[in-house]
């Protein structure tokens, strides 16, 4: 097995992977959107609305703010000590908005949200929450929670989360006469002419189109596109709410956990 | 994740997994099927929303069913801990 970092900054990463199978890979994917826990707004208490919009639609639109996680600090409501239904200091975070538009017609953005918890706050403070015209008031509070993507989208840690086969393209210097004409169409510049000679420029580029076999004139085409059995090449967008690299280190430890389990139970 | 044994004889074991989805047992097929005394293995959701997967795993002559699920979770665990290895060791290298 062999691993390489490709890229990675605060919310991106890009790895490869080799001499894995698709099964394993795809459920680490599956993991990664459904089971791996982050927080969301869960349930609101509206004390003033005099807005346009509904309670419902705000609480709505309150739970898709990304929030940061501490998945060491909190637990998941179903598995916390204290049972209630309510939630106690280790399951829940409260958050505070007391929003007026005093002077004309105003956006609110996430940035107003105050948490009882400094490290528990909106990832961005700039997302739109609504607007309030002159006069109007929102005031309530919201109780923020763990859960997983499986039950609600605003769980879900990742907002982008995919793999692909390596490519592997190959091109018959025997056929080909140099034509140029793969490397017009390929939408990802993957293809260069170099020295009138067609040369792959950017391999991890490609995402297996086969435009280029398409565009070729020789028949059979003087190139081929395939791919790599076991190697692949994953994508991990985080939402902001944890790293992307403990989101790989959490969806494989809840691998471990449910492998162990059913280990257990079988015996 | 509870376990539930529908089924066991000789060579068949047949096993409802509650909780469990296309994640888990998809990868679970795929090793228990790279396993020589593996005769027939799947599983099946009987519908989508409402029900657990069954795994289902056959195997040829003497062996034993069961001992062949628990080798399948046991090597499931091993890519998974050579990856985790792996990956911290990938991190570290950036």
């Amino acid at each position: 097995m062999e691993i390489k970092v490709l890229e990675k900054d605060d919310s991106n990463m890009r790895f490869l992977v080799k001499g894995v199978d698709v099964q394993y890979v795809n459920t680490l994917r599956r993991l990664m959107l459904a089971e791996v826990p982050c927080m969301a707004i869960d349930e609101v208490v509206v004390i003033e609305n005099s807005s346009v919009l509904q309670d419902e639609f705000i609480a709505h639109r309150l739970g898709l703010i990304p929030l940061k996680t501490n998945l060491d600090e909190y637990n998941l409501p179903e598995e916390c000590p204290c049972k209630s239904e309510f939630g106690c200091n280790l399951c829940r975070v409260t958050l505070t908005l007391d929003a007026e538009a005093k002077e004309g017609t105003r956006t609110i953005y996430s940035g107003e949200l105050i948490s009882e918890n400094p490290e528990i706050v909106p990832v961005k403070e700039n997302i739109p929450i609504m607007k309030l015209t002159k006069g109007q008031k929102l005031k309530l509070e919201a109780y923020a929670r763990l859960g997983r993507g499986k039950k609600h989208a605003k769980w879900q840690p990742v907002s982008l989360c995919a793999y692909k086969y390596f490519p592997k393209i190959e091109i018959l210097e025997k056929n080909c006469d140099n034509c140029g004409k793969c490397v017009e169409i390929c939408p990802r510049k993957v293809l260069a002419k170099t020295d009138g000679k067609v040369e792959v420029r950017d391999l991890m580029a490609c995402t297996l189109c086969q435009d280029c076999v398409e565009a070729c004139p020789k028949n059979p085409p003087a190139i081929q596109v395939k791919w790599e059995k076991n190697s692949f090449i994953f994508n991990l967008e985080s939402t902001g709410a944890l790293p992307p690299e403990r989101i790989v280190k959490e969806a494989l430890k809840i691998l471990d956990g449910q492998l162990k389990e059913i280990e257990k139970q079988i015996r | 994740m509870k376990v539930k044994i529908l089924k066991e004889t000789a060579n068949e074991l047949k096993i409802e997994i509650e909780g469990a989805g296309h994640t888990l047992c998809n990868l679970l097929q795929k090793i228990l099927l790279e396993d020589e005394n593996v005769d027939l293995a799947g599983y099946d959701i009987p519908h989508p929303l409402a029900s657990n997967p069954i795994v289902y795993v056959r195997t040829k002559g003497k062996a034993k069913p069961k001992q062949a699920l628990l080798n399948a979770l046991k090597k499931a665990k091993d890519i998974n801990k050579e990856f985790s290895k792996t990956f911290e060791k990938a991190l570290k290298k950036i």
